[in-house]
């Protein structure tokens, strides 16, 4: 099996982790869905791009040495229109003093999802299984009450749906109070496109789709964060 | 004499039909060397020695260069002097040598070698130079079960490797369960028990360090074995990286043709070293199990007992086609008890139509409860659990039957087995609850179950074994509306 470049290129360079806009783009490849992004330098070059992806968006720093960004300030969420240079600014602050040795490749310009169903689809490989697959809630549903489902990679639609239908959190899939009916095969579709990506992808050791943002039914859903560890198994 | 090997020639002809599997020679081997035999009773050699040469149909030879004759009965001094083919090799030498033996046997061109010798990788560094050293000899030139193993029962053919003295281990009589242990004694206080509670586990094997033959292997063999109706697996723990996949698809195929119980225990080493964070870290490794028990459509028990249960419905009765339950009892507390262990699980009770309540009301006692649980109440007679039978389970209302009969009660006699036996042609499943202690409950459960109608002591037992019927119902696609 060929590398995937994205990944080739980040064992090349020695890194453990893709960056966010590789995360992104690897995500893009397998039909994914991801709101539109781009890598961008400084202020002015944001400036310029966000007239494309078009407001209100999110801005998170991109550096090789921060794996958990929002730790460090590194993540502003719902920018509108006149506050993208002082966003810019802001997070340049919060790195300077809470990582000051990180590494900055630059800012990832991300359009905002629309509020839903927070959810996390994420990866582990196990000596013995290979890939697993995790879904929960996002949230405290998965760390605190530990409400997850597992499957062994490669997961079919009919393992996706039973896997999301397993956990306790599904009533909120179904429009539990004036919520709405979630878009379940969204989820379902976004399963099996990773599960395949992780086939294909023998190097990735873990990986974490969080939030993946569940909208109502007919209307999709979005990883709207990813992240991906990868190592020369 | 003539007439023997005639009946031993259509034997092995009869085995060559059934089977095509590889493992085919290693539960049924025409012929059978043990290497480390010994008249020596106590011993391990001694046990297996003495197991194959009274029970084993089919060629035996004793290879142990000590002896030269013992009770009449010849002694190899290699296996390499054995005249005949020999299918199947049963070492039982000490680690040291095992390398050796081993070699001579696939000079001698012997197929399967079924190492129960001890002291190899289990044991520490010197032991595992040992495996490896095994492991290059054997190369895919025989197929080895084991080492440090307990090794085959065959309760078709006498092949009995256990090496556990008959007065410590009973042996339970040829049966539709296979059983697959990933531990050795568990394995053989499976047999006795099964044995004891007269539970036909026809085929049984623990395969130790697993150098060569694994559990799918095993698995697939059991599929083909047309002996087998399901199968029990004891699992522990996998041992080799990317073999968890393989089992995985191989139960999803076996499923397919036969259920598969497993009950896991204990957990592997997570692997270390690794880094493991978030996600990883709840994928601790019982919950990587769990799932993929679930994905391979196998039924996953609690415990041996559970297992068992549900392998004595799933080798007996016929799969429903949905998750309706009738309730026939002669107690309303056991009947109540029950409706709680189905609900739990998921099975329904369904109130019967008002006809055919009108129906059973014209020939139950006035005091009789006919909605569903019917409770027959402690006038209970055989008659009445005939009548509510043969009229509610062959309707569409109901998919199967959860009997109840306390046979405390003075107007229930042995009959009532019949009957229930006889219920056995509306092809819905069927099992009873019993309880209690007196002879004639003895004498009513055994005549159920030995013509294929499961007994339960508890109703969440009947319960749990319903359920699985049900689940693999499902798996297999039987269910309306699946």
């Amino acid at each position: 099996m060929v590398m995937n470049p994205i990944v080739a290129k980040a064992l090349e360079e020695g890194r453990y982790k893709l960056l966010e806009h590789e995360s992104f783009e690897l995500l893009r490849q397998y039909n994914i869905p991801v709101p539109d992004f781009a890598l961008v330098q400084d202020v002015n070059e944001a400036l310029k791009v966000v007239k494309d992806i078009g407001y209100p968006v999110a801005l998170k720093v991109v550096s090789p040495d921060i794996i958990h960004k929002s730790d460090v300030g590194g993540v502003i969420l719902n920018i509108n229109n006149d506050e993208l240079r002082s966003a810019c600014e802001r997070i340049r602050i919060n790195i300077r003093e809470k990582a000051p040795y990180a590494r900055v490749s630059g800012f990832l310009l991300q359009r905002m999802v629309p509020e839903g169903l927070e959810t996390i689809v994420g990866a582990t490989k196990d000596p013995i299984f290979g890939h697993v697959i995790a879904f929960g809630l996002g949230g405290v549903m998965v760390e605190v009450l530990q409400d997850v489902s597992f499957r062994i990679v490669p997961v079919t639609e009919e393992d996706a749906r039973a896997m999301i239908r397993e956990i306790k959190g599904y009533r909120l899939f179904n429009g539990y109070r004036n919520m709405p009916v979630r878009d379940e095969e969204a989820v379902v579709y976004i399963i099996t496109r990773f599960s395949e990506l992780l086939s294909e992808n023998p190097n990735i050791v873990e990986a974490d789709l969080n939030p993946v943002i569940v909208l109502e039914r007919g209307k999709g859903a979005y990883a709207a964060d990813a992240r991906f560890i990868i190592g020369t198994a | 004499m003539e007439a023997q090997s005639q009946v031993q020639q259509s034997k092995s002809i009869e085995s060559q039909l059934v089977i095509t599997s590889p493992l085919d020679l290693l539960f049924n081997p025409r012929s059978v060397a043990i290497i480390g035999a010994t008249p020596r009773e106590n011993s391990v050699g001694g046990v297996i020695t003495k197991n194959l040469l009274t029970k084993f149909k089919g060629k035996v030879y004793l290879v142990n260069p000590k002896y030269d004759e013992v009770n009449g009965v010849k002694y190899y001094k290699s296996i390499l002097d054995v005249q005949d083919e020999v299918d199947s090799a049963v070492i039982v030498v000490p680690a040291p040598t095992v390398p050796k033996v081993v070699d001579e046997c696939i000079r001698k061109g012997v197929k399967v070698a079924i190492i129960i010798s001890g002291g190899l990788s289990e044991v520490g560094e010197e032991g595992a130079k040992l495996e490896n050293e095994l492991r290059r000899i054997v190369q895919n030139r025989i197929r080895v079960l084991g080492p440090n193993c307990i090794g085959v029962y065959n309760a078709f053919n006498g092949l009995d490797t256990f090496f556990l003295p008959e007065d410590r281990m009973g042996r339970p009589k040829p049966g539709p369960v296979a059983l697959i242990s990933n531990s050795g004694a568990v394995a053989g206080a499976i047999l006795d028990w099964a044995a004891r509670r007269n539970i036909g586990v026809g085929l049984a094997v623990n395969y130790g360090n697993k150098l060569d033959i694994n559990e799918a292997e095993l698995l697939e063999y059991f599929a083909r074995d047309s002996r087998v109706r399901v199968i029990v697996m004891y699992m522990e723990g996998l041992k080799y990286p990317g073999e968890g996949r393989k089992l995985l698809d191989v139960m999803r195929e076996v499923v397919s043709i036969k259920p598969i119980v497993v009950y896991k225990a204990g957990r592997t080493k997570a692997a270390s070293g690794a880094v493991r964070s978030h996600t990883a870290a709840l994928a601790g490794n019982y919950e990587i199990y769990k799932p993929m028990l679930r994905q391979a459509g196998v039924i996953e028990a609690d415990n041996l007992t559970d297992a068992f249960d549900m392998a004595k419905a799933l080798a007996t009765q016929p799969l429903p086609r949905g998750n309706r339950v009738l309730i026939i009892t002669d107690s309303g507390g056991m009947g109540i008890q029950s409706v709680d262990a189905l609900d739990m699980r998921g099975l329904q009770v369904p109130e019967l139509s008002e006809s055919l309540q009108e129906i059973l009301r014209k020939q139950l006692p006035p005091l009789a409860v006919t909605r569903n649980p019917i409770d027959l109440t402690g006038s209970a007679t055989d008659a009445m659990y005939k009548f509510v039978l043969d009229t509610v389970l062959p309707t569409s209302y109901v998919d199967m039957a959860l009997i109840i009969a306390l046979m405390q009660i003075p107007g229930l006699t042995i009959n009532l087995s019949n009957y229930i036996v006889e219920a056995r042609r509306f092809n819905k499943p069927i099992v009873v609850v019993s309880f209690g202690g007196n002879e004639y409950v003895a004498k009513f459960e055994n005549h159920l179950e030995e013509n294929g109608i499961p007994v339960y002591h508890a109703p969440h037992r009947a319960a749990k074994a319903l359920w699985a019927l049900y689940e693999y119902a499902k798996i297999k696609g039987v269910v309306r509306g699946w």
